[in-house]
């Protein structure tokens, strides 16, 4: 008999928790298939790593890129693996709860409970991914206060407004980490004349990446194949070139923070001020951007301490608390 | 003829007395389940899957090198 299970859908990495057991499963979003048969060769971390390194009938995907379902058949069976290997079959029926950002449209939303249906869960129900997170983060969004948390993902930056166990104000874009590191991309092969791969700018990223002047900052050698000769070339990045590299993604994530801000009702800027903003998310890691934001929004931000794991661990707790909680699901609004 | 009336007198009082019945708002209801709702997202309540979350080795692993 398979446990209730929530499951973190993100465009980079997917978690499942597990009914009364806690995180289970922790991989890359990804999956490789054979082009010609459409067979399922590797998942999570064994496919992330054939990105960009495979033979030609081999294709490694993101199929949630984008914070969109870019490919529903793909999505569904991603889902339908992720299940059976958490031990969902025919037999063992239990409820899911899936975090989807909350920008997917309504087809998106229907697909992804359908796959989920169709693959042995009894009940699908999906919950918005910042709600989630504020949950997870530990935010008293059981009081009359505003709580605003800001989830920049692979794919999308999502931030909420969240007060009395219910969304006040809310603000999506499709950007994201990734549209980072394919800014590097794009830098790398513009002004150097070199191509990089996705992996490798987000290897610059987490290197020497950053979104204002930090202490004690590095540069990084890269290497990629020169465009004009087709041969390995080595060339070294300066933290300052990345930061101009990567300022339109990281002006648009900010944008969309001071968005959000602007749409809550005045009676909760008080609250921001003295609480703060409660930022999670991998893409929240880069440095020098929980500084970036404060100076740009004059509100102060506070890095949740498990930024990868809150979104899963608050729709964990609803798959918990399933009955009291279950007006929190996409849908069921209140 | 009196046990007609009667009986047409109870008919309308009973009649009288569900309308009066369901025109009072069933507070209790969305009251107990709103609280219930609050109650489910209380630290106390949160706590234990949030611990979970930072024991779990799994929970940790994959971040850094991804
Ligand atoms: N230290 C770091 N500095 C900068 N970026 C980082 C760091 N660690 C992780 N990231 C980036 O965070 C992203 C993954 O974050 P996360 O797991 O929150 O995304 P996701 O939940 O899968 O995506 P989404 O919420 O958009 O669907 C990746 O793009 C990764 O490169
Ligand atoms: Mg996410």
């Amino acid at each position: 008999m398979a446990r209730d299970l929530a499951i973190d859908l993100g465009t980079a990495n997917t978690l499942v928790y597990m009914k009364g057991k806690g995180i289970v499963l922790n991989e890359p979003s990804v999956i490789a298939l054979n082009r010609q048969t459409g067979e399922v060769l590797a998942t999570g971390r064994e496919a992330w790593q054939m990105i960009g390194r495979t033979p030609g009938y081999i294709v490694a995907v993101r199929p949630l890129r984008g914070g969109a379902i870019t490919d529903f058949e793909i999505t569904e069976r991603m889902i339908r693996l992720l299940l059976q290997r958490v031990g969902v079959s025919r037999f063992s029926r239990p409820k899911v709860v899936i975090c989807v950002p909350s920008a997917i449209t309504e087809v998106e939303r229907r697909a992804v409970t359908d796959a989920a249906r169709r693959a042995g869960a009894a009940d699908a129900q999906l919950i918005e991914q910042p709600m989630a997170a504020a949950i997870g983060a530990d935010l008293p969004i059981d009081e009359p206060v505003g709580n605003m948390v800001i989830d920049i993902g692979g794919g999308t930056t999502e931030s909420a407004v969240i007060s009395l166990g219910g969304i006040v104000a809310l603000e999506a874009v499709r950007v994201g980490s990734f549209d980072i590191d394919a800014a590097i991309q794009s830098y790398v092969r513009r002004e150097h004349g070199i191509a990089i791969g996705e992996r490798t700018a987000e290897e610059v990223k987490m290197a020497i990446g950053s979104a204002a002047p930090t202490e004690d900052e590095a540069q990084a050698e890269v290497r990629g194949r020169d465009l004009m000769t087709g041969l390995p070339r080595t060339v070294i990045l300066t933290p300052e070139e990345v930061r101009f590299a990567i300022d339109d993604p990281v002006s648009s994530i900010i944008s969309s923070v001071a968005r959000c801000l602007a749409k809550s009702p005045p009676e909760l800027a008080q609250d921001f001020l003295n609480r703060g903003m409660f930022l999670v998310g991998g893409g929240g890691m880069l440095r020098g951007l929980k500084q970036r934001i404060e100076k740009e929004t004059n509100v102060p931000v506070r890095m949740s301490n498990m930024p990868l794991e809150a979104v899963v661990l608050g729709a964990g707790h609803c798959i918990e608390h399933y009955d009291a909680l279950k007006g929190m699901f996409m849908g069921a609004r209140r | 003829m009196i046990v007609l009336v009667i009986g047409i007198v109870v008919v309308v009082a009973v009649v009288a007395a569900l309308v009066v019945l369901r025109r009072i708002p069933r507070h209790d209801t969305g009251v107990t389940r709103f609280q219930r709702h609050i109650d489910a997202l209380s630290p106390e309540a949160r706590r234990a899957v949030i611990d979970r979350g930072t024991q779990h080795p799994d929970g940790r692993r994959e971040q850094r090198d991804n």
